[in-house]
């Protein structure tokens, strides 16, 4: 749940167009400060990992509404920039299968990418404090995703006006579009009162979350004590760290 | 995910109109969709577009298994009505979207081999992110079929058990770290064998 699974048309057209736009800079920024010949060398990984993402994503578990994201543990094996481009891959096959809507890639991509970046950081700032790989994957998968849980939730509070234009368009046109601002001639009657309820939303979001946040500490915890007995050299780390 | 080798058999082997159709057009008739789905908001326009593209749909002979893709984001969009305040009208406008649109992209994808859907974003998109597109494409089947041996090796071990989550929770680390090992090994090998068939840093399409 932390990212935005939300369909297209729901969000306001300034808030995904905006956020294509940011993340096509980043996107640009990040690459460039990639080596070129390591990004080519490093793609089949990307492409691995991101595959493996997909296939978290659609592991549901649904009495909680969570899916497993894969997204610290590709970006510790991937680095900063390398994940940016894999959760725009990801977010791109995922709005194909209709798992998120394809105007919200970019915002998608955002976010997710925080988690990656953030995840990758904060690993390797606990690994070099502790020396202890289990502990240090799981705080940074909890933190990272408490981080990208929180951008969603400021990402779907942005568009806190469009839900109530929305919410009460029911009398309009068969479009409804408003290129004004609206009924400014209208009387105190005719303004509706608010509907939208974030703090709602965000009760039940961040319990169910929480959950979710320490499941996928512990699973990409064991993943990553698997992948170090199997192959540390994708962690790139020194040895004993278990 | 699993049905995405049915999608690919369907976009491959399937006959019908909209098979037949090229690229291009389906792809600008799902951005028409798409347009429609960012501009309406009234539901019996809709309900309208949502019965056309069901037409579509089964009109396409698409495989029934793949339908309850559709469904998928549903799961997700039901954290939304929470925010109305359960107003029946914002629920069916957001549920009726949801539908809408992961129909017209199934569809899409089960009607269009998809090295035609990339070879279109290649016109706009940098070779890099294409080529990951394509690898991470290619990587899901790899990964699906090291996924079959790894569900046996998962039940050997115990398989997922809710009476026993600490150890459901290892086989499923230990799973995914299989998967990715599996993985990571396959696609290196892809990547020489890619190389040493004159891989320069970009997929070439042969076109629609």
């Amino acid at each position: 749940m932390s990212h935005i699974h939300l369909p297209d048309g729901v969000l306001p057209i300034w808030l995904w167009v905006s956020g294509y736009i940011v993340a096509i800079l980043v996107g640009v920024i990040l690459l460039r400060v990639a080596k070129k010949e390591d990004s080519t060398r490093r793609l089949p990984l990307l492409g691995m990992m991101a595959a493996a993402m997909v296939l978290g994503a659609s592991v549901e578990i649904i009495p909680i509404a969570y899916h497993i994201n894969l997204t610290i543990i590709s970006g510790i094996l991937l680095g900063p920039s390398l994940i940016f481009l894999a959760t725009f891959v990801v977010n791109v096959i995922l709005a194909l299968f209709g798992h998120g809507g394809i105007t919200v890639i970019g915002l998608n991509t955002l976010v997710l990418s925080i988690e990656g970046v953030v995840g990758y950081f904060l690993f390797r700032l606990l690994w070099r404090m502790m020396k202890r790989l289990t502990p240090a994957v799981f705080l940074a998968t909890f933190l990272s995703l408490f981080a990208s849980t929180l951008a969603m939730i400021g990402v779907v509070s942005l568009g806190t006006s469009h839900y109530e234009e929305l919410i009460h368009s029911e009398k309009k046109g068969f479009l409804g579009f408003e290129f004004g601002k609206e009924e400014h001639g209208h009387s105190e009657e005719a303004s509706p009162e608010k509907a939208v309820n974030l703090n709602r939303f965000i009760a039940i979001v961040l319990p169910l979350s929480f959950i979710g946040w320490v499941l996928e500490g512990v699973i990409n915890s064991l993943i990553a004590r698997y992948i170090y007995r199997l192959r540390p050299d994708l962690l790139r780390l020194e040895r004993n760290a278990l | 995910m699993i049905q995405l080798s049915y999608l690919d058999y369907s976009a491959m082997e399937g006959k019908s109109r909209l098979h037949r159709l090229s690229a291009t057009s389906k792809v600008i008739g799902m951005m028409l969709v798409l347009l429609f789905i960012v501009t309406m908001r009234n539901l019996p326009g809709l309900v309208l577009l949502y019965l056309v593209l069901l037409a579509l749909f089964f009109g396409s002979r698409v495989p029934l298994k793949i339908f309850s893709l559709t469904f998928y984001p549903l799961i997700f969009a039901i954290f939304f009505i929470f925010i109305s305040g359960f107003k029946i009208f914002f629920i069916l406008l957001v549920f009726l979207k949801v539908l809408c649109g992961s129909t017209g992209v199934v569809l899409l994808l089960a009607t269009t081999p998809y090295p035609a859907i990339f070879s279109i974003l290649g016109r706009f998109l940098p070779s890099l992110f294409v080529t990951a597109l394509f690898l991470t494409y290619r990587s899901i089947f790899i990964l699906l079929s090291v996924f079959e041996e790894t569900q046996d090796a998962l039940y050997l071990r115990g398989g997922i058990q809710w009476m026993h989550p600490w150890r459901s929770l290892t086989n499923i680390s230990n799973a995914f770290g299989h998967l990715i090992i599996r993985g990571i090994d396959a696609s290196e090998k892809m990547y020489e064998g890619m190389i040493l068939r004159g891989f320069k840093n970009k997929i070439h399409y042969r076109g629609e």
